[in-house]
C-alpha cells in the first residue's frame, strides 16, 4: 500500500526539481511596528503569515514579533476601518507597517478569476472596491454599493421600485441577443445571482474589465466579470458587530400634468373633487436594517456568521419587501496547514409586495377632478366602492394598489465547499463543489370586485369574478472544478499558474396556473374552488430546461522583480446551448505590463508608473437552452378531426447546427500611476472591442423555413472606449484628511454589421398600447451607434393648430412618414467625483455621479402630453406644453430630450466615539446619510438616469416609460457597533 | 491520511474531468424533435392538424386579412377613438388605401398564410412517401388546402413566390400573379378526384377540405379571373358553382341568422368552415374587436372588448333606406348623431348590427358610460349611434353600429364558439348569379334574379327585386355578405374599390398592379420579407 503513493510523491518530486526548483525551510525572526496614518503606534492589529493560521496582534505600542518561514513568506497586516497590507518579508529583520485608509496600495490584493495578484502585478483593467469605498444608506442591493464607483461600470435602476433590478453593463454593450449583464463570482462560485450575499456581508468587489482579464471565464466572460469577496474571521477573540439603521424615503417628482381646474377648462369632463392621485398612492417609507455579525479564528479554524434583516416599504402603498439573510464561512487548516478547508453558506428569503406599476401612470392620467370613492352606480361599477370609468388602460390607481395582491416570496440557497492541499511548497490542488438553488413563487389576486384589466396576467378581474395567478419558477446549478496551482520564486522572477478543469450545469423548471371565478374572495388561493377550472377556462403551463458547461482553462503569471509582468491564459469550453457543429470555443488571452519608472524615469516621487496591455477573445452564450434546435410543439388551439377536437403539432423553431457563441476580441492598454508617497494615484485606460458572430433572433422568410425566426450569428459589433480614474490625498497632516477622487469613462458601441438575413436593423420597439402599439421608437442599425431613437422630426405647429414635421428633404409637412434618427439613448460619457474628510473623529463623504449626452424618449408626453386627450386621460403639461396643438397626438422628436444628470447621489457624516476606557465596546460609529439628495438635469420625467434597455429588450436603450416609479430621496441614520 | 488525500484528489480529477459530453438531447425535457415524434398515428394526424389550426385567428380577428379585405372598402371602419385605435395610423391607413410595406396587417397575413403553405408543405414531406390509400387521400387534401392558401396569398399580394417543396432551401423568388393563378387551378383541379364528396354536416369532414371546397375556391377564382390574368373565365366560374349547386347538398337556411348563432354546426349552407371555440379552437374574436368595453359585464366576458370595428353609415343605411332596399317598413335606428329611432326596411338581416340603446344584462337598464366624451350628443347612455362622427382622432367611444352578425353570448371567453363560415352556399348562389349577369352581359337576366331574389326573400324578408342594375346587385352582395371578407374582392371585381366613399377619397388612377391595374388593388410584400429574401421583389407602385 505505502510503495505507489511514495512512488507518487517522489514522481511529484522528480517533476519540481526538473522545473529547477529548490526548497528552503528557514525560519527567521520578523519583529516590526505597526502604525496609522499619523504614525501612532496601532494596538491590536492583526499581522498574520499569509496561508497559514501564525499569527499575533500587536501590542499597545504597535509592536509585534512575528516568525516566518522564510524571505519569500508575506505578511497580512489588518486593522478594522483601514486597508489591509500584504508585505514579502524579504531579507528583512524589521518591517513597519503604516496602515491608512488612502486609496492608492500597491500592494491591495486584486481578486482574479481562480486567484489573486498584488495590485501592483496586474497586468489587465481590473478594478477594486473594498467596503469602506462602497455606497452607504438604505442599499439592499449589491449593484448599489458600486453605483459610479468603477469607470465603465454603468449601473441604472430608474425610479424608486425596491423590487425591481439593477441594469449593469460593463463598457456599453458587446452582444445583440446574449446576456449582457456581468457575471458574478461570489467566493469562487461562478454565475450566481447578484444579490447572493447580502450587503453587509461584503469585503470587497472586483471587476474584471477587459476581455483578457475575463477569458478565463470564457463563453460567459464578454460582459465582464464581478467577482465579490464575503469577509472571513481571521485569528483572534470573537468579534461581535451590529449594524443598524433606519431610512425615510420619500417622493420629490411625479410626472407633471394638469391640476382640476386646468383639466376642466382644456375639456376634461369635471366630476366635482379634487383629488391628487399622486399623494393618494405614495407615502415616506421608513425602512430599517439590522446586521449582526460575529468573526473570529483560533487554532486552524476560522469562522465568520451573520444575519441580516432588512424591511424595506416602498413609496408606493401596499408594496415593499421584507428579507432575512443568513450567511456564514468557515475555514479549517490541517494537516499543518497544508490543507485548507473552506464551507459558505447564503440563505436568503425574500418577502415582497411588488404592487402594480400602471398604478403610476394611472396616478397621472386619472380625471384629477374624480373622487377616489364612490356610490353613484355610473362610476361604482364593480360596486367595491372606488370611483371606476372605462377607457382603454384606465382605472382608479388607489384601488389598483389597495383592491389586488402581487406578491412574490423569493429563496436562494448557495452552498460552497473548497478543499485545497499544498502538495509540496507552492504547488497546490485544489476542488470546488458548489450549488445554487433558486425558488421565485408568485402569487397574484384581482379580487371579485376588482376593475383593473392590464398587467402581466393577460386577463381582466373586471366581471372575471376574483382572478388569480400563480407561478413557481425553481433553478438549479453546480459547479465542480479542480485546479493545480504552482507559485514560485526564482531569484528576481517569479511564476504563478494555474490550471484546471470546471464542469458546470443548469436545471430551470417551474409551472404556472391562472383561473377565475370564485365564489367569494376568501378562497382565492385555492383553485378547486375557482369555476374557471370547472369551466375549461382555467389556464396551466409549466417548463423544464437545462444546460452543460464545460470547459479546460489554465494561465501563467510571470512577474520580473516587480518591474516586468507577462500573463497568458486559455480557456475551451464547450455548452450544450451551442450547435452541434460549433461546440467547443477556445478562448485565449495575454496581457503584460513594465513599470517604467524603475527602469527609465528612476525618479522618487514615482512609486509606480506602469504600462500595461492585453489581448484577449471571450465569448458569450446563447440566450437560453435548445435554440439551436428543430423543435415541434403544440398549436394552442386544437384540429377538429371526425367530431372531437384532437392536438395539433407544428414547427416551433428552426434548426441551427452551426449556432455558436459571440465572440468578442478586445485589446486593452492602460497606465496604472501612483506618486508622491501614493498622494495621487490613478488608472488610465483606452480599449478597443469587436463582438462578432452577434446572436440574434432573426426573421428569415418563410418559406423555405418552417417557422420565421431562427437564432443564427449575424454580425458584427464594435465598441472604443476611454477610462480615467484619479485620486488624491489632498491634505494629510494632522488631524484633518481629505481625499478627492474622480472618475470618467465614455465609449461608443457601432453595430458595425448585420448578416443579410437580420436585415438593415434590428431591436425596434415600439410606443405600445393604448393606440400607439405599431410606432416605432428605437432601431439598431448597421453602421450606426448603438442607441438610436427613431421617429418623426418635429417642426413646429402651423396656424391650425395641427403637427409639422420634416418631410426628409427640408421641408415641413403634415404627414409623419418621414422617420430618422431623433437621439441617442445612451451618453457621451458618465463620471463620478467623490470627496472624504476626516477631521478628529468626524467623517464626511459625498459623492456626486453624473451622465451626460444621453437622451430618453419621455412616454408620459408621447402619450398625453395633448389637450385633444381630454376625453379619456388628464393631460401631461411639462415646459413642452402647447395649448394651440389641436392635431391628434402624434409621437416625433419633440417627445425625445435631453436627460444629462448631475446627482448628489449619496453623502454621509459619521462620528466615531472613543471607547478606549469601555470594557466591552470597541468601537462605536453614528452617522447619517442622503441619497439622491439632488438631481440637476433638463430633464421633464421623473429620472433621468440612463435606461441601459427597454423591458428585456437590450438594443432599445432610452425609452422613459409610463410603469416607472416616482424619483425619491432617502434620508438614513445609522449606527456600527463593534463588541 | 496525507496520502490517501492525494490519492482521492488525484482520483476525482480524474473522474470528473472526463465528463466532456455537450450533446443538447441529454438535457432536453420539455420540448419535441423529430427524432422523438411523428411515430404513432395519433402523432401524425396531430401533423395534419397544423395545417388547419394556423386558421384559427384569420377569419374572424383584427390580426391578418380579415380586416383587410373589410376595413380597406366601404362596409366596415376602424376609426381612432382619441387614444385608443391610432396604433400609428395603420388602421387609417387601411382606410384610405395608404397601407405600405411596413405596416402590421399585410406583414401578419403574409405569415400566417405562407406558415400555412409552409406546414402543408412540410406534412406533405412526410406523407407523401407513406404511399398507402389514406395518405394519397390525406396527399391531395393537403395540396388543395396549400391551393387555397395560396389563393388568399394571390387575392392579397398578386406576384408571391411558389414554394411547393418543404426540402427547398433557396429563398424564393415572385412568380406572376398569373403563374399562382395557374397553379392553384391546376392543383385544385388535379386533386379533385381524391377529395370526400360529403355534405355540409359530415363529421368526418367538417372543418376540413372536400371536393367542394375545392370548387367553391375554383369559383372564387374563375369569378375573378379577369382581374388576376386579364382574361374572364364567366362559364368556368358558373361551372364550378354549379357543381356545388346541383349536388343536392346544399340549401339556403330558412332563417339567417342561424347561419351565424353560436351553435350553428348543422347549417345547410356550409361549405367549409373553421370549427371555432371559445377555449379549445380560439381565434374568433368578434366581441373583443367591436363591443365597448363596458360591454364586458353584459356579456360577462372573460376579457374586457376593445370598441374598435364599426360599419359605416351609408352601408348601415343600405338596409333601412325604403328605395334602396324596399320591403316591409318599421322602426329603425336612425342615422342622426342621436340614433333615434325612424321608420325604415326591416330586414331581417339588421341582425348583421348592434346599433341603439345597449342594455345591462337585464335588457331593460340602459348601460351607464362613465367614459364618454362631452361631446358626444347622445350622452352617457351607452348608444350606438350609426352616425361616425370622424374617422381621426376623435371619433366617440360609442360611435358605429357594432357588428353583431354572430351571436355574442354571454359568459364566453372573448373567443366565440360560433364557427365561421369561409365558404356559404349562398355566396355561390350570388357568384353564379353575378357571373351569369356578366356573361350574358344583362343585370336583368331571368336566372340570374331569380337566384338573388330567393335570397332577398328568405334571408331579408324584403321584397323581391323587380329589375336589377349592377349597383343593385352589388348592394343585395353587400347586405348579405356583410363582414364574411368577400367586400374587397367583390368591389375591385366591380371596379369601384378606388372610387371614393365613407372616409375614403377617391384613389389616384394608375395602372401599376398587375395586368394594369391600379397597384393600390394588391398589398405590398411586407419590408420584413423583402429585407429578409434578396430574390424577392417588391409589388409594383410600392
Amino acid at each position: 500500500m505505502v510503495n505507489p503513493l511514495r512512488k507518487f510523491k517522489k514522481s511529484w518530486l522528480v517533476l519540481m526539481m526538473f522545473l529547477g526548483m529548490h526548497f528552503s525551510y528557514a525560519q527567521k525572526s520578523i519583529t516590526g511596528k505597526v502604525t496609522d496614518e499619523k504614525g501612532a503606534g496601532l494596538p491590536n492589529a492583526s499581522v498574520l503569515v499569509k496561508g497559514t493560521s501564525n499569527g499575533v496582534t500587536t501590542g499597545t505600542d504597535g509592536g509585534f514579533t512575528i516568525s516566518v518561514p522564510g524571505s519569500d513568506a508575506v505578511l497580512v497586516v489588518s486593522y478594522v476601518g483601514l486597508r489591509t497590507q500584504e508585505i514579502t518579508v524579504g531579507t528583512n529583520a524589521t518591517i513597519n507597517v503604516q496602515l491608512s485608509s488612502s486609496s492608492a496600495q500597491l500592494n491591495d490584493v486584486v481578486v482574479v478569476g481562480y486567484g489573486t495578484q498584488r495590485k501592483r502585478e496586474t497586468t489587465a483593467a481590473v478594478a477594486t472596491v473594498s467596503a469602506e469605498q462602497f455606497n452607504k444608506g438604505n442599499i439592499s442591493n449589491t449593484a448599489q454599493l458600486l453605483q459610479g464607483k468603477v469607470t465603465g461600470l454603468s449601473i441604472s435602476r430608474p425610479g424608486s421600485d425596491p423590487n425591481a433590478s439593477f441594469a449593469i453593463r460593463l463598457r456599453g454593450l458587446s452582444t445583440l441577443g446574449a446576456n449582457a449583464s456581468p457575471l458574478i463570482v461570489v467566493d469562487g462560485q461562478i454565475g450566481v445571482d447578484i444579490n447572493t450575499v447580502d450587503p453587509n456581508d461584503i469585503q470587497s468587489i472586483d471587476v474584471l474589465k477587459d476581455a483578457a482579464s475575463a477569458a478565463i471565464y470564457g463563453t460567459r466572460g464578454s460582459a465582464g466579470v464581478i467577482i465579490i469577496t464575503t469577509k472571513r474571521g481571521s485569528k483572534g477573540a470573537t468579534t461581535v458587530s451590529y449594524n443598524g439603521s433606519v431610512s425615510a424615503e420619500s417622493p420629490v417628482k411625479f410626472t407633471e400634468h394638469f391640476s382640476g381646474p386646468e383639466y376642466v377648462k382644456a375639456g376634461g369632463a369635471d366630476l366635482g373633487s379634487n383629488t391628487d392621485w399622486n399623494d393618494e398612492i405614495t407615502r415616506t417609507a421608513i425602512s430599517t436594517i439590522q446586521n449582526l455579525s460575529l468573526s473570529g479564528g483560533s487554532g486552524g479554524t476560522f469562522y465568520t456568521g451573520s444575519v441580516n434583516y432588512r424591511n424595506n416599504p416602498g413609496v408606493a402603498i401596499k408594496t415593499g419587501f421584507t428579507q432575512l439573510n443568513l450567511h456564514f464561512g468557515l475555514t479549517q487548516r490541517a494537516l499543518k496547514d497544508k490543507l485548507v478547508l473552506t464551507l459558505d453558506g447564503n440563505m436568503t428569503k425574500r418577502d415582497a409586495d411588488l404592487g402594480w406599476n400602471d398604478a403610476f401612470k394611472y396616478a397621472t392620467i386619472f380625471n384629477p377632478t374624480a373622487p377616489v370613492h364612490s356610490d353613484n352606480p355610473t362610476y361604482n361599477i364593480t360596486g367595491s366602492g372606488f370611483f371606476e370609468q372605462n377607457f382603454i388602460d384606465y382605472a382608479n390607481p388607489v384601488a389598483v394598489l389597495e383592491q389586488n395582491v402581487n406578491s412574490r416570496i423569493t429563496k436562494r440557497s448557495n452552498i460552497n465547499g473548497s478543499a485545497t492541499y499544498e502538495i509540496i511548497h507552492g504547488l497546490k490542488a485544489s476542488v470546488r463543489y458548489a450549488q445554487e438553488n433558486i425558488s421565485n413563487y408568485n402569487w397574484a389576486y384581482l379580487p371579485i370586485t376588482g376593475f383593473y384589466v392590464r398587467g402581466f396576467l393577460g386577463v381582466s378581474g373586471f366581471a372575471r369574478h376574483g382572478y388569480a395567478w400563480k407561478r413557481d419558477d425553481e433553478s438549479f446549478n453546480q459547479l465542480f472544478e479542480s485546479t493545480v496551482s504552482y507559485d514560485k520564486r526564482f531569484e528576481k522572477l517569479s511564476l504563478s499558474a494555474v490550471a484546471g478543469y470546471s464542469y458546470q450545469d443548469f436545471l430551470n423548471n417551474g409551472f404556472l396556473t391562472q383561473g377565475g371565478n370564485f365564489l367569494t374572495d376568501a378562497v382565492g388561493e385555492d383553485f378547486n374552488s375557482s369555476l374557471d377550472f370547472k369551466n375549461g377556462l382555467g389556464y396551466s403551463d409549466s417548463y423544464k430546461n437545462g444546460s452543460r458547461l464545460v470547459a479546460f482553462f489554465g494561465r501563467a503569471n510571470l512577474n520580473y522583480n516587480d518591474v516586468a509582468f507577462l500573463s497568458a491564459s486559455l480557456r475551451r469550453e464547450g455548452s450544450t446551448q451551442f450547435g452541434e457543429n460549433n461546440k467547443w470555443g477556445m478562448f485565449p488571452a495575454v496581457s503584460a505590463g513594465l513599470d517604467v519608472n524603475k527602469i527609465l524615469l528612476h525618479s522618487n516621487s514615482i512609486t509606480n508608473l506602469k504600462l500595461r496591455a492585453s489581448y484577449g477573445i471571450t465569448g458569450a452564450l446563447p440566450p437560453s437552452p435548445y435554440l439551436s434546435l428543430q423543435l415541434y410543439g403544440p398549436s394552442s388551439s386544437l384540429f377538429y378531426y371526425n367530431g372531437n377536437y384532437v392536438p395539433s403539432y407544428g414547427p416551433t423553431q428552426n434548426a441551427n447546427p452551426d449556432l455558436k457563441w459571440e465572440k468578442k476580441a478586445e485589446f486593452d492598454i492602460g497606465v496604472d500611476f501612483a506618486a508622491f508617497s501614493n498622494r495621487l494615484s490613478g488608472t488610465i485606460d483606452y480599449y478597443s472591442r469587436k463582438t462578432s458572430d452577434l446572436i440574434f433572433n432573426v426573421t428569415v422568410p418563410v418559406p423555405p423555413y418552417p417557422t420565421s425566426t431562427q437564432y443564427r450569428n449575424v454580425g458584427i459589433l464594435i465598441n472604443s472606449g476611454i477610462e480615467l480614474l484619479v485620486n488624491y490625498d489632498m491634505i494629510k497632516n494632522g488631524q484633518l484628511t481629505w481625499t478627492t477622487g474622480i472618475n470618467f469613462s465614455t465609449y461608443k458601441a457601432v453595430l458595425d454589421s448585420l448578416d443579410d438575413l437580420a436585415g438593415s436593423y434590428v431591436g425596434a420597439t415600439n410606443l405600445g398600447t393604448p393606440g400607439q402599439e405599431q410606432t416605432q421608437i428605437t432601431r439598431a442599425v448597421e453602421g450606426e451607434k448603438i442607441g438610436i431613437l427613431w421617429g418623426p422630426v418635429f417642426r413646429g405647429v402651423n396656424k391650425n393648430g395641427q403637427y409639422l414635421f420634416d418631410n426628409g428633404s427640408g421641408d415641413t409637412t403634415q404627414d409623419a412618414s418621414y422617420k430618422t434618427i431623433v437621439g441617442y439613448g445612451l451618453p457621451k460619457f458618465e463620471f463620478g467625483f467623490t470627496n472624504t474628510f476626516r477631521y478628529s473623529n468626524f467623517d464626511l463623504n459625498f459623492f456626486i455621479r453624473g451622465s451626460i449626452g444621453h437622451e430618453l424618449i419621455n412616454t408620459y408626453r408621447a402619450f398625453y402630453e395633448n389637450a385633444t386627450v381630454v376625453n379619456s386621460y388628464n393631460v401631461v403639461s411639462t415646459k413642452y406644453y402647447d395649448p394651440l396643438l389641436k392635431d391628434a397626438q402624434e409621437y416625433s422628436s419633440l417627445d425625445v430630450e435631453k436627460a444629462s444628470f448631475v446627482k448628489l447621489d449619496n453623502a454621509t457624516l459619521g462620528y466615531t466615539f472613543n471607547m478606549a476606557k469601555s470594557q466591552y465596546i470597541k468601537s462605536i460609529r453614528a452617522y447619517v446619510n442622503g441619497q439622491n439628495l439632488f438631481v440637476i438635469t433638463d430633464y421633464t420625467g421623473v429620472d433621468p438616469e440612463v435606461r441601459y434597455q427597454d423591458g428585456t429588450n437590450i438594443l432599445a436603450p432610452g425609452v422613459d416609460r409610463r410603469e416607472t416609479w416616482v424619483r425619491t430621496r432617502t434620508f438614513t441614520f445609522g449606527l456600527n457597533v463593534t463588541f | 491520511m496525507k496520502f490517501s488525500f492525494i490519492k482521492y484528489t488525484a482520483a476525482v480529477l480524474v473522474l470528473f474531468a472526463s465528463c466532456t459530453n455537450l450533446d443538447e438531447k441529454e438535457v432536453l425535457y420539455d420540448q419535441v424533435t423529430q427524432d422523438n415524434f411523428f411515430k404513432t398515428d395519433a402523432e401524425y394526424l396531430a401533423a395534419l392538424g397544423a395545417a388547419y389550426t394556423n386558421l384559427y385567428g384569420t377569419f374572424g380577428s383584427a390580426d391578418n386579412f380579415w380586416p383587410m379585405q373589410e376595413v380597406t372598402t366601404d362596409e366596415m371602419v376602424v376609426p381612432t377613438r382619441g387614444a385608443d385605435w391610432g396604433d400609428g395610423g395603420h388602421w387609417v391607413r387601411l382606410k384610405l388605401h395608404t397601407y405600405n410595406a411596413d405596416d402590421p396587417r399585410p406583414s401578419n397575413s403574409w405569415n400566417v398564410l405562407f406558415a400555412g403553405v409552409n406546414t402543408c408543405n412540410r406534412v406533405l414531406s412526410i406523407f407523401e412517401p407513406i404511399g398507402t390509400d389514406q395518405s394519397k387521400i390525406y396527399v391531395a387534401e393537403l395540396k388543395a388546402l396549400r391551393a387555397i392558401y395560396y389563393y388568399w396569398l394571390l387575392d392579397l399580394f398578386g406576384n408571391v413566390p411558389l414554394s411547393t417543396d418543404f426540402n427547398e432551401t433557396e429563398p424564393p423568388s415572385n412568380a406572376t400573379r398569373k403563374e399562382v393563378y395557374d397553379f392553384v387551378e391546376k392543383e385544385l383541379i388535379d386533386n379533385l378526384p381524391l377529395l370526400a364528396k360529403t355534405g355540409p354536416n359530415d363529421p368526418l369532414t367538417y372543418g376540413r377540405v372536400n371536393y367542394y371546397t375545392a370548387y367553391a375556391c375554383l369559383a372564387n377564382l374563375y369569378m375573378n379571373a379577369q382581374v388576376y390574368t386579364g382574361t374572364p373565365q364567366w362559364d368556368k366560374a358558373i361551372a364550378a358553382c354549379d357543381e356545388i349547386i346541383n349536388s343536392g347538398l346544399f340549401s339556403l337556411m330558412p332563417n339567417y341568422s342561424d347561419n351565424f348563432k353560436r351553435d350553428n354546426r348543422g347549417s345547410t349552407e356550409f361549405i367549409w368552415v373553421i370549427p371555432y371555440d371559445g377555449i379549445k379552437a380560439t381565434g374568433f374574436k368578434m366581441p373583443l374587436i367591436t363591443l365597448n368595453p363596458i360591454q364586458q359585464g353584459v356579456y360577462n366576458l372573460g376579457l374586457q372588448p376593445w370598441g374598435g370595428f364599426a360599419t359605416v353609415q351609408e352601408f348601415y343605411q343600405s338596409y333601412i333606406d325604403p328605395t334602396q332596399n324596399p320591403g316591409p317598413q318599421g322602426t329603425v335606428i336612425g342615422l342622426d348623431p342621436l340614433a333615434k329611432p325612424i321608420p325604415g326596411t326591416l330586414d331581417k338581416r339588421l341582425s348583421n348590427f348592434i346599433a341603439g340603446p345597449q342594455y345591462q344584462s337585464d335588457g331593460v337598464t340602459q348601460i351607464q358610460d362613465g367614459a364618454a366624451e362631452a361631446s358626444d350628443p347622445d350622452g352617457k347612455l351607452l348608444t350606438f349611434s350609426p352616425y361616425i362622427n370622424e374617422l381621426e382622432p376623435g371619433a366617440w367611444h360609442q360611435a358605429g353600429a357594432r357588428i353583431g352578425k354572430w351571436e355574442i353570448y354571454k359568459g364566453g371567453t372573448g373567443d366565440l364558439d360560433n364557427d365561421y363560415c369561409i365558404y356559404r352556399y349562398t355566396d355561390i348562389l350570388l357568384l353564379k348569379a353575378e357571373a351569369l349577369c356578366r356573361k350574358n352581359n344583362n343585370w336583368n337576366d331571368g336566372v340570374a334574379m331569380a337566384m338573388v331574389n330567393q335570397v332577398r326573400t328568405l334571408h331579408g324578408g324584403v321584397d323581391p327585386y323587380t329589375s336589377m342594375t349592377e349597383d343593385k346587385f352589388l348592394a343585395e352582395r353587400g347586405r348579405e355578405m356583410f363582414a364574411e371578407a368577400t367586400r374587397r374582392s367583390d368591389l375591385i371585381r366591380f371596379g369601384r374599390y378606388n372610387d371614393a366613399y365613407r372616409f375614403h377619397p377617391a384613389d389616384p388612377a394608375d395602372n401599376a398592379g398587375p395586368n394594369d391595374i391600379n397597384h393600390l388593388n394588391v398589398f405590398p410584400i411586407p419590408a420584413t420579407q423583402i429585407n429578409a429574401n434578396h430574390n424577392l421583389k417588391q409589388n409594383d407602385g410600392y
